[in-house]
């Protein structure tokens, strides 16, 4: 990142930090971290779609982002109870809470004790670029999900994010620290209007030894919403860490994914699904970072395009000199439901050790396939039938192994539906 | 002998990547008839049985087909299967994501023309399954992925039983069994097979047919039929091979 950061008129200035930090009354930890992320301002330049790979086929610099204003810092009406284990937020402000849940911290970063976000930005780190740094410059919205050690939460934690203030730039943060031995699931739903919004997610896992997380993004974005999110697990000794991203809306929702194994004999599984209409496009970069022995990675990601949408798929298996007897996984499979979908897909392997186990990719993009309609249609469905239910097929294969309760898994698959009649997708 | 024929092929001709691949072949069946087709590597097998289900990637060049007395000529796959014509195909495709029992409850709806009751369809494929010896937990694995062979061939026999064709085409269903499997899904064959419905059996080997017993046996060379006989043709072609025909048939 060599070229100077854009000289446009932005709203987006370390004094517009400083008085969002004033006007939410920042704590210790927040306030160190948008100081930081607004003095990273004045050097980081955008990603460019040149020098950096994850970012050949959008070029952020293009969009803008910084003509969008900061967050307000309104605070919501309180909501209707919601169900344990339930927060929601409206523009970045709490707006209702269900009762709490033993062994499970669920609270927004304004009302923490003292201490409890000392691990912010351990994950995502400020100064990754200057997204990263806009992002905790302009931090409204962190929400801090915690679990005891051997706390084992039954049911999922469910994290609502509402977004309606045209032009805003939105920065939701949620930080996971997992406990010793805790088991945690948690579905982050983000939702927003048709008018224009630009995100800049920010989602840490912190996984204990010996710990397993589940965590799901469901990204139902309006149709003028542009998303750049960052996501990143660190697994500790024998942690077990599974996240699926499922994306149904948003004019571009680009997703950076990673899991650092950084713990001895940990393990992480990776799903992401994306139904893409109209001029959608979905952009998913990945890494498989394997760092420590015995580690275990697999990662499934699909997408079904229809009209003129597109999907990119760039991943990275890295394999580091000691992660001996790694075992990795990682395959990407596009089907394309129209003649102008587009999509790309590119799985690198990057391995430095010669101990491995198993590391294997694989990778596809094509119409439905002509023989698998045939034999389908030989049963009696019609072939508009037998389209429905390969899509359905297609998508639901990493919805089956994502290990989320069937409830979950109804409700996801109820969301995919419903973008496919949109579509016309078979039934 | 006097009952309308279930399948009539008249001088059927079929091209598959541009090559004529079947050269004028007549066939009739009636109800209550199992035949069975042996022709060696090439003679046309998969063809006919592509072309009897309306692959479109076979482009019938001549002759025509008539089920029930309907001409099949244009009609889409899935409108034959639901007029009750079934092939049980010699490689049946992986579907991954869709379990073997989503795919039935869909194609019998499809096929019987109305959403049978799920009590009363898991009943009946339940008793099917007892029929065919597979396991109950076969029905939650996704449609013929990671199947071996075996598995491929009852998931085949499973629809054929579910689906209840006034006739079905047996595409090579040997090929890939041991002599129990085969033993298994020829007894399922033979207590699904019933007075109204015609069975034709396509195959390499004479072995099928010490299983299911056809009373008509037709050989196929380079496209077309250039014998037919009764169950004895079978044993004679097991005994002398496709070359004392091949050579007895084709023109000096």
């Amino acid at each position: 990142m060599t070229s100077a950061p854009s000289t446009a008129v932005s709203l987006l200035t370390t004094e517009a930090s400083r008085a969002l930090g004033e006007a939410l009354g920042d704590g210790e930890a927040v306030g160190r971290l948008r100081a930081s992320g607004a003095s990273a301002l004045d050097t980081l330049a955008m990603p460019s779609p040149a020098l950096d790979r994850p970012w050949k086929y959008v070029d952020p610099a293009a969009l803008d982002l910084e003509g969008f204003s900061p967050p307000g810092t309104a605070s919501e009406a309180w909501d209707e109870a919601l169900p344990a284990g339930a927060l929601l937020l409206r523009d970045g402000a709490t707006a209702g809470r269900g009762p709490s849940i033993d062994g499970l911290t669920l609270t927004d970063f304004g009302e923490v004790p003292e201490g409890a976000l000392e691990r912010l930005g351990e994950a995502v780190a400020v100064d990754g670029d200057r997204l990263t740094a806009l992002h905790y410059a302009f931090l409204r919205g962190g929400v801090l999900i915690q679990t005891k050690a051997n706390a084992e939460i039954a049911e999922p934690v469910r994290l609502t994010r509402e977004y309606s203030e045209a032009g805003t730039l939105a920065t939701p943060h949620t930080l996971i620290v997992a406990g010793v031995n805790s088991r945690l699931t948690v579905i982050e739903e983000y939702r927003s209007g048709d008018e224009p919004l630009a995100v800049l997610p920010a989602v840490e896992l912190l996984v204990g030894p010996g710990a397993v997380v589940n965590y799901t993004s469901l990204h139902r974005w309006g149709a003028r919403t542009r998303v750049f999110g960052e996501q990143r697990a660190i697994t500790e000794r024998d942690a077990d860490v599974r996240s699926l991203s499922l994306v149904t809306g948003g004019r571009l929702v680009k997703s950076h994914i990673t899991s650092s194994l950084e713990g001895r004999g940990s393990s992480s599984e990776m799903y992401g699904i994306a139904v893409g209409a109209g001029q959608e496009h979905v952009d998913f970069y990945t890494l498989q970072d394997h760092v420590a022995e015995d580690t275990r990675s697999d990662l499934l990601f699909k997408s079904a395009l229809g009209e003129q949408s597109r999907a990119v798929y760039y991943g990275l298996t890295k394999v580091g000199l000691g992660a001996r007897r790694a075992d990795a996984n990682q395959e990407n499979r596009n089907l394309l439901l129209s003649r102008a979908a587009k999509a790309d897909s590119d799985p690198v392997l990057e391995i430095l050790t010669n101990d491995v186990t198993r590391v294997s990719h694989g990778a596809t993009a094509g119409p439905v396939d002509e023989e698998e309609l045939f034999y389908i249609q030989s049963r009696g469905l019609t072939r508009e039938g037998a389209v429905g239910l390969l899509v359905r097929g297609f998508l639901g294969e990493p919805l089956d192994r994502s290990a989320l309760a069937e409830g979950v898994r109804e409700e996801l698959s109820g969301l995919v539906e419903a973008k496919l009649t949109a579509l016309g997708a078979g039934s | 002998m006097t009952e309308a024929p279930l399948l009539e092929i008249d001088a059927l001709r079929a091209n598959v990547a541009g090559n004529e691949i079947l050269t004028g072949l007549n066939l009739t069946i009636r109800p209550g008839e199992v035949h069975a087709i042996m022709g060696p590597n090439g003679s046309g097998k998969s063809t006919l049985a592509n072309t009897l289900m309306g692959n479109p990637r076979y482009e019938v060049t001549g002759g025509e087909v008539r089920f029930l007395g309907q001409a099949l000529d244009g009609m889409a796959p899935d409108e034959r299967a639901r007029r009750g014509l079934f092939l049980a195909f010699q490689y049946p495709v992986a579907v991954p994501g869709v379990t073997v029992v989503n795919f039935l409850r869909q194609a019998v709806n499809a096929v019987r023309g109305e959403d049978v009751p799920v009590r009363e369809f898991r009943q009946e494929l339940f008793q099917k399954m007892e029929l065919l010896k597979v396991d109950r937990d076969f029905a939650r694995r996704y449609l013929n992925d990671g199947f071996s062979g075996g598995e491929k061939k009852r998931a085949e026999m499973l629809q054929l039983a579910m689906l209840q064709p006034r006739m079905a085409v047996l595409d090579e269903t040997d090929s890939g069994l041991d002599i129990d499997a085969l033993r298994t899904v020829a007894d399922g064959v033979n207590a699904l097979m019933h007075e109204n419905m015609g069975l034709l059996l396509i195959t390499h080997y004479q072995r099928l047919l010490n299983y299911i017993k056809p009373q008509f046996v037709h050989v196929l060379i380079d496209g077309r039929i250039v014998r037919s006989g009764g169950p004895e043709l079978a044993e004679e072609l097991e005994e002398s091979g496709y070359d004392t025909i091949e050579a007895a048939a084709s023109p000096a």
